[in-house]
Formats: structure tokens, sequence, C-alpha cells
């Protein structure tokens, strides 16, 4: 072979090679892109036949057809995936063989080159080097220092915010003295806000902006309620009053009679409340004595104190507290929590189902106390004058902040369980001034604390991972613990009986004596993730995320009875005029009677999803919904 | 035919066969340390995509067979002279380091384990890892870098596609040859913090050798092969972080590759051999004004020196915080610090894994903060040495050495031996 065929035979076999090399090359890619978005197990197909076995599950033909399907999905995957090998190796092997007969080739064709004619000379080719090493480190250098200032750190954002928080949360305490005139610590401009808002109580105000935008409307009302206005404001006067918050913290028995906190007084989920309405009907009307729109959504269930019913709400650009009359429904003010030291500028971002209101607030009458998922907590008296605000520090809690105040001598409860640690807070409920701050060896929890009196001594008791403990209320101390509890702490204890009782999904459900410290009885048939469990009578309820509740002697843990329904609970039950109310998530209200047997008196259809608990008084029950709150009575 | 041609055969012989009694016993020390569960259904394991580790002691044979090529190659290379030779021991290595023990351990990524047991003592680093690192280093102190031209099996593997190089302008390889310093400095800077191990992980033709890995990974090592077809090995040149060892090596370098053995008769035949565009010409004679031009030059970049050295660690000391999102801890707490609903994410396996640990944010961000300020450290010293790097660079662009032959540049030569073949004089 001479030298013109060897060039042309290479030649011909360059190409011949590329073309096998592109083609194997594209049917690779192809192949890899399609195997690549396919994943033999997660096939809709195979999902829907799944779906169709799970409401026939005696249907063997079906159970083959999935078989077969499943089969042949991942014989498609794994012939793929051979495809892909053995292309891999020819794509290699005609790659050898482009290259060997490119190199030929032009080893064939090569000619000597001749030498340059007009070579740039060496010392001008260094000069042009340097410049362009010069021009290469400039850009370097300057390319490092522009994305060093474009570059966030987050880790001194962080050491900012929980740097000595507890310290500057203490020292930020904001309070505005009441004992002086109340025209001077509220602004005038603030007064008249207020007033508007009463006026304007139907619209629902959000903020000053629309209130402003409103102004006709308002005019217009404002000549319609010049009555009701008078007597809002001889009502103001009233209780604007120079006083001592101090001296008229109510008695445990005042407290009985209203539905102050999460789940009642005490946050036990008992009521004292008597004729309670059994069946309603919010799409004929019949039983709603009013409903109420609340502006901004939040998880938060209400708080009644005599006339006032107080929720909360909150999004990522504002937090607020809403106070409803009882008798009209007429949002009587509407106040944002802003302007508060250590508050972060922008909220922690939390899980859909918990958001930044999940908390219930707490009043004793004289002033209502929230707290937000942004570690803001907020003291407003009964007509919406700011007290007192500070920051806890931002909640490292990766749902959101959920668990409820409670309030007792003077003293605002905080259970401030985080990932990065766990807190018992006791504040001034009149200053929010620290009474006591206890850090405990916990994990985070969601759930809230509740009272117990334990011989003749009221404690707070929380439930947390590990250990569900007393707390004395006057120092913090831990009087008793027991380890019993692990992972994502949701429901919060109930104490009836002499027995603190705790349950958690993946722990244990245990009755505690709290005298003793041990444990007197466990069960893990039924377990709560998020609704507390409940005690009367001597039978204690428990309703779980999955639809079932079920009823066991307090005492001995045995179970009486289990009712399935067909959607799971989170709003916690509470029980009142011999009732026990129950919301589902789907919204619908279940009554059932506290008796051994199971015995469903009613179930009320809400038309909307419910996850809060209702608060019971003499014959009304109050329930919010995410954006809607009912009053519900005869 | 003389009596050194007769006894080459026999040579040759004993050469093939040591290499097959070679490849025969790796081949069976290469097993399980704990042997694979067998299953009753006749399902076979698949093959790991990464190489499985060597039995105790028989890793010395990787050694052994680093050393014998080492060797070969610097005879080939200095006395032999041989391209075909250097050629054939190209194709061996690439079989042997890279398709037969899948381009692991490699010299090149070793740097990486040097780095960290240096600034970690509680990091064993095994003795043949150490010996590959060294002993190419040793070779090229004193042969040149043999160890690029016939052993090195990614070097290997690009010489062997080009097809038709062409010539890149000195101006634009002296800046992309600062590449190579940047690539070493962050490699050593993210081993020693024990954040990562870079080298490895962007190797673009470990793919290859493991017939498999990530769509990136391959992507680039098609891009870097296409790419050698005509830029001469574009790795090597523009990114190997040992090649910037190995250049300083061979600078020094004891006997190195000669394009002509004796004396050089100025034919200029070799003048575009090579495909690397590393054969300097003899010298000019400069213009007096051009001297002092030069000599002013070369001073003021010397004193500029300091004022690179200071700017580049400034530079990058504040690109610290960046750097160090290379450390998994530190991209972690960042992330839940910039996005804490991700603790709800059951999916995100690293978020879980923390969760599950017990461990707590407050830990995690101190521990996060304690690599941080490592990474400050780090990354000044860091600048600091690119500074150098490039006032170096500058200074030495008017440092003329007198020549009166065409040679190979000790630091970029790679001793491929293409040259060798263009001379006329061959003894």
């Amino acid at each position: 072979m001479n030298k013109n065929e060897k060039i042309k035979t290479y030649y011909n076999v360059a190409v011949v090679a590329g073309v096998i090399t592109l083609v194997v090359g594209f049917l690779l890619l192809f192949n890899y892109l399609q195997m690549s978005g396919t994943d033999p197990v997660e096939s809709k197909a195979l999902d829907a036949l799944i779906q169709r076995l799970d409401d026939d599950p005696g249907n063997s033909q079906l159970k083959e057809e999935i078989r077969n399907l499943d089969l042949m999905a991942r014989k498609a995957y794994f012939t793929a995936k051979w495809q892909i090998q053995t292309g891999g190796w020819i794509l290699l092997f005609s790659a050898i063989i482009l290259i060997l007969a490119l190199r030929n080739y032009f080893v064939l064709t090569n000619k000597i080159e001749e030498p340059e004619k007009n070579p740039v000379s060496e010392n001008a080719a260094r000069v042009i080097s340097s410049r362009w090493v010069l021009i290469a480190g400039l850009i370097i250098i300057s390319a490092a220092f522009l994305s060093s200032f474009l570059s966030v750190d987050y880790l001194s954002r962080y050491e900012t915010v929980d740097d000595g928080a507890k310290e500057q949360a203490d020292k930020a305490v904001e309070v505005v003295d009441l004992t002086e005139e109340d025209e001077k610590a509220v602004p005038e401009t603030e007064m008249e806000k207020k007033e508007e808002a009463v006026l304007v109580a139907d619209t629902l105000p959000g903020d000053v902006e629309e209130e402003e935008s409103e102004k006709v409307k308002q005019n217009r009302e404002e000549q319609e309620n010049t009555a009701e206005v008078a007597e809002l404001k001889k009502e103001k006067e009233v209780v604007n009053q120079p006083k001592s918050l101090t001296s008229d913290f109510p008695s445990k028995s005042a407290i009985e009679s209203q539905f102050n906190s999460f789940r009642g007084a005490w946050g036990n989920g008992i009521s004292k409340a008597e004729n309670l309405p059994l069946k309603w009907d919010v799409g004929a009307g019949t039983n709603i004595l009013w409903t109420a729109d609340i502006p901004i959504s939040g998880y938060s269930s209400p708080v009644v104190w005599e006339n006032r019913v107080f929720v909360t709400g909150g999004n990522q650009k504002e937090r607020r507290v809403f106070c409803y009359d009882t008798a009209s429904g007429k949002l009587l003010w509407n106040n944002l929590v802003d302007n508060i030291g250590g508050s972060p500028s922008t909220s922690p971002e939390t899980s859909e189902d918990t958001g930044l209101a999940a908390p219930t607030s707490v009043t004793d009458g004289n002033v209502v106390v929230s707290i937000f998922g942004t570690g803001d907590i907020i003291a407003f008296t009964m007509e919406g004058k700011r007290v007192w605000a500070r920051n806890l520090g931002v909640p490292d809690n990766h749902y959101g902040h959920s668990s409820s105040l409670l309030a007792y001598d003077g003293k605002v409860l905080v259970q401030y369980d985080t990932n990065k640690s766990g807190r018992l807070l006791a504040l001034d409920i009149v200053t929010g001034e620290t009474v006591w701050d206890v850090s405990r060896d916990n994990r985070i929890s969601w759930a809230s604390p509740i009272l117990a009196e334990v011989d003749g001594k009221m404690q707070v008791v929380t439930s947390t991972a590990p250990k569900v403990a007393g707390h004395s209320i006057e120092t913090g101390e831990e009087l008793w613990a027991v380890e019993c509890m692990m992972g994502e702490v949701g429901p919060s204890p109930a104490y009836a009986n002499g027995l603190v009782i705790a349950g958690n999904e993946y722990a244990t459900l245990a009755a505690i004596d709290p005298a003793k410290g041990e444990i007197v009885w466990e069960s893990n048939e039924y377990l709560p993730e998020v609704a507390s469990p409940v005690v009367a009578d001597g039978l204690l309820f428990i309703a779980t995320t999955y639809g079932v509740f079920a009823c066991y002697d307090v005492h001995t843990g045995n179970k009486y009875w289990e009712m399935e329904f067909d959607e799971g609970f989170y709003a916690s039950p509470v029980i009142g005029d011999d009732k026990l109310y129950a919301p589902d998530m789907q919204g619908v209200v279940h009554v059932i009677a506290i008796e051994r047997e199971g015995k469903k008196l009613a179930a009320n259809e809400m038309g909307e999803r419910i996850v809060t608990t209702p608060a019971l008084l003499d014959n009304r029950i109050y329930l919010r919904s995410d954006n809607k709150l009912y009053c519900i009575g005869q | 035919m003389t009596n050194k041609q007769q006894n080459r055969p026999y040579l040759n012989r004993i050469v093939l066969f040591l290499l097959f009694l070679m490849l025969g016993i790796s081949s069976f020390a290469q097993t399980q340390r704990f042997p694979k569960p067998e299953f009753e259904t006749g399902y076979t394991q698949p093959s790991p995509t990464t190489p499985e580790p060597q039995v105790f002691g028989i890793e010395y044979l990787d050694v052994l067979v680093l050393v014998l090529a080492l060797s070969l190659a610097s005879w080939l290379a200095i006395k032999k002279r041989s391209r075909k030779g250097i050629m054939w021991l190209s194709v061996f290595s690439l079989l042997y380091f890279g398709f037969y023990r899948l381009g692991c351990v490699c010299s090149i990524g070793a740097i990486q384990n040097v780095a960290l047991t240096l600034a970690d003592p509680a990091y064993a680093i095994s003795i043949p890892i150490i010996l590959f690192f060294v002993l190419p280093l040793l070779f090229t102190l004193f042969f040149g870098r043999t160890f690029c031209a016939s052993v090195c099996p990614l070097g290997v593997l690009q010489d062997l596609v080009i097809v038709k190089p062409i010539s890149i302008k000195p101006w634009l390889q002296k800046a992309l040859g600062l590449i190579p310093y940047i690539y070493l400095g962050l490699a050593v800077l993210l081993a020693a913090t024990g954040s990562d191990f870079i080298i490895c992980r962007y190797d673009p033709f470990v793919g290859f050798f493991r017939m498999g890995a990530s769509f990136t990974m391959i992507f680039l090592g098609i891009v870097f092969v296409l790419m050698g077809l005509f830029v001469a090995r574009p790795y090597c040149r523009f990114l190997c972080p040992y090649g910037v060892l190995l250049g300083w090596m061979s600078r020094f370098s004891k006997s190195h590759l000669k394009i002509t053995p004796t004396e050089c008769i100025q034919c200029k035949l070799c003048e575009h051999s090579c495909p690397f565009d590393v054969i300097d010409e003899p010298t000019e004679e400069l213009k007096h004004e051009e001297k002092i031009k030069n000599r002013k030059r070369f001073t003021i970049f010397a004193l500029l020196i300091p004022l690179w050295m200071f700017l580049g660690g400034l530079a990058l000391s504040g690109l610290h915080g960046f750097l160090a999102k290379a450390h998994p801890d530190v991209y972690l707490a960042e992330l839940l610090i910039k996005k804490p609903g991700l603790k709800n994410d059951t999916e995100n396996l690293d978020v879980q894994t923390f969760l599950a640990s017990g461990k707590t944010m407050e830990q995690l961000v101190h521990e996060a903060s304690v690599i941080k300020a490592e990474y400050y450290t780090g990354s000044w010293i860091l600048g600091v040495f690119l500074g150098l790097v490039i006032g170096v660079m500058l200074m030495n662009q008017f440092v003329v050495r007198k020549r009166t032959d065409y040679e190979p540049n000790k630091t970029g030569c790679f001793s491929c031996g293409r040259c060798i073949d263009y001379c006329p004089v061959k003894k």
C-alpha cells in the first residue's frame, strides 16, 4: 500500500469511526436522559393500581397485574442500564479507532513546517506575556475582593441573634407605665385609631392605611354607631383608671369561671360551663350567635374573659392580636405586634401547619399576653393598650413555636423548648420582667405547660423529650421528673385524680404520680401526636391524628372503648357540661358522652378545617377556624 | 547482528514475563476485606464504581510497579531516547494505573492526603500513598518530568489522543498557567481543613477508567478529550496541581531529556515539533537599551512582590466565609440558619442525619465557626501564596538565561520525547 492509499484508508476509517462514535454518543446521551428521569418503583400507573388494590384488597387479579407491571418496569430499567454500559464500551472502542486513524492520517499528511520568517522577538513576547500575567493577576485579586463582599456570613448572623439572647431579652423589656396618664403612654393618634377601629369593627381593618382609605365609609358608620361608641368610651374610661395590676390578679375560682388560656383554666381541657349547645348548623345559622372574620390567619385558639374574646394571627409580614366583643362579635381592637427590641427583621421560616401564630394567648382579666413564632411576647390591656413587650430570642424551631401561655399568681409561664435549649420562664404579668428562667436538659417540644395542684400546691407540669416534669411556680425549680417521652412531643399533659397523663406518638401513654415521681401505668396502643389528652370523671380520652378516639380508666389504664372517625384530630378535645367536644381536621365537631361506653351525641359540621381548641363558657362555645371566629350558643 | 541486538529478545521476554506476573499477583490480591454475601436467588453483586481496597501488604505492589515504570520512563527518555518506547510504556501505564487500578491511588490526588495528614495528626496516611506522592517528585528532581511522559494515567490518556495540536500563544500560556497554582492552593486548603478532596471529586478522566461516573464527570472528561485532540494535554498544562510541584522539581533536575544528544546544528527542525510549545529557542542578543529596560522591569516587579502577597492575602481572607462553605458542617449550619424550615424536610439526608445525631444547633454552629476560623488563616496563606506566584511570574518574565541551542523548557517539558525524532543528530 503506497502512502496515498494509506492516507485514503485512514481517512475512510476515521469517517466511519467518527460516524459510529457520534451516533452511539447521541444514543447514549438520549438513553441516559431518558433513564435519569425514570424510577422503576415510582410509576404513576403502578401507584394507581396500588390505590385500586387498597379499595379492593382481595382482588388477586389486580395483585398479579401489579406484580407484572412492577417486573416490567424493573426489566426496562435494567435493560436501559445494560444498553448504556454496552454502548459505553462501543463508544470507547470506536473513539480509539477514530483517534488512531486520525493520528495516522495527520502523521502521513503532515509536512515539516518551515521556520518562521519574521518571528516575534523573544523580548517583545516577554513584555506581552508580563502584561497578560499582570491582567490575569489583577482579575484574580479583584474577583476575590468582589466575591468577598458578595458572600453572606450566616454563621455570624446566627451568633448575633442568639448570643446572650436571654440577657438582651431581659434588658429589652419595654414597659408602658399604666399608673400614669394613659394618654401619655399611648400617642393621641393611636388612641384615635383605636376609636376608629371600634367604629369599623365590622369591616375588620387590617392596618392604618386601609383605615384611612376607607375614611368615607367610616364616617358614615360613625354616625350610625355614635351611641355605641359613647358606651365603649365610657367603658374604656373606667378600665383606664390608674390602678395596680399586681393586686388585681384574680382568684382561682375567678379564673376557673373563665376560659382564659389554652384548654381553659390550668390548661387541663376542663370547663365549668353549663348549658352548652349540643347541636348547631352553620349553613342554616341554627345556634350560631355570630361569626366574625379574622383578618390574619393563625392556629391559636380563642381565650375568653367576660365580654372579651382574644385570638392572634400572623404571617411573614405582620403579627396581630385581635379582641372581639362576646356579645356581638365586633372587632373591638386589632393591634400590631411591632417595634419590639430583639425582634428579628425577617421572621423565621415555619411549616405551613404551624405558622407564626400557633400559641394561644392568656389573660387574667387585666391584661392579655400573646406570644408568636418570632419569639415576641406582648401584653395589652383589655382595651388594647400596649403594656409591655419583649423578645425571648428567636426560637430555633423547625416547625415553628407553638407552646401556649399560662398565667398564675401574677406570672406568665412560658415553655420555650427550642433546638438550641430547653427553657421554662416565668415573667411578671404586669411588667414582663423575668421572675425566673430555668434552663432544662431536654429536647425541643411543641407542647404547652399545664398547672397541677399537687399536695395542696400548684406546680407547672411540662411534657418534653425525654421527660415529663413538675416545676415550682415560685422558683422554677424542678420538683420531680420521669423520663418516658421521646420524639417530637406535641401533646400537652393533663392532670386529674392526682395523676399526670402524658403521651406522644412513638413514645408512650403514661399516667404519672407526681407526688412520687413514678409511672403508675403505661400503654402504647393509641398514642396522641398533636391533640392533648383530657380527663373527666375518672375517664381519660385520647384523640389521635389517624382518627381513633379512645377512652381509658385513668387509674388503671384499662381501655373502655375506642371509636374510629374518618378524619384525624389536631385540635385538643375539651370537656364542659358533661360532654366532650372534639373538632376533627375536616371541621366536624364531635360531641361525645363522658361515659364508660362510647356514645356519640352529635356531629356538627363547620364546613371548614378546624385545628384549634374550642373555648367553653356558659351557654356558649367559641371556635376558631383559620380566618373565622364562631360563637355557638342557644 | 551485534551481541547487544541478539540479547534484546530475551530482555523483552523477561520484561513481558515480569509484567504479566505482576498483573496476576495484583489480581488475586485485590480481594474483599469482608466477603460479599451470597444470595440464593442467583443475584450477582454489581461491581463497585470505586476501586476495591487492596489486601494489606499487596498495595506495595503498586509502588513497585510505579518505581519500575518511573525507572523505565527515565531510562527511555534520557538514555535510550526512544519516543516509541515512551509511547508503549504510556499504553501500559494507562492500562495498569488507569483502567486496571481504576485511577486510584494516584500521585495527583495524593497531594490531598499529604496536606490532610500534615494539618490533622489524627489522619493516618498509608506509606504507599506517601510513596506515590514523593517518588515522582524525586524522579523528576533527577530526570525531569518522565512521570508525566509515560506513567501518569491522566497525562498519557491525553497524550495518546493528541491528533492535530495547535500552538498556543506564549502570553496565553503564561496567563492560563496561573490556574494550576490556584487549583493546587484550593485543593490543599480544602483537604487540610478536612472539607473535601476536590482533585478526586473533579478528576475528569476517572469516569473513563471506571466506566461510569456522574454525568458531570463524564461530561468533563469528554470535553477534555475533545479539547485534547487539538490542544495537547489541556489538563496537564492548565489545571494539574501536581504539575506545579513537578515543574518546580524539574526546573532543578540533574539530568533532563535533551533534543540533541551532542551538539545542536541549529537546523530548526525541532522548532515546531513540541505540541506543548515548551522548546526554548536560542536567546537573541539584546540591545543595551532593552537590557536596561528589562533590568528596571525586573526590579519593579521584584519590589512589588510583597504588595502582591499582601493584596492576595487580604483578598482571599475576605473570601474565607465563602470557601468555608465547602466544609459539610459549615454548609449545613449556614443552610439551617438560612432555611430553618429544612428541618422538616424528611428527604434531606444531611439534615436528618444531623437531627438524629442529637447534636444541638448551637454545637453545629460552634463547630462550623471553628472551621471557619481555620479557613481564615488558610485563606490568608493561600492568598499570600497566590500573590507570590503572580509576583514571581511577572519578575521571571525578565530573567534571561543565555541559550545557544534549542532546549526543552525544563519546567514545562513532559519528557514525551517527540522532539528527539525530529533531531537529525543521533549520536
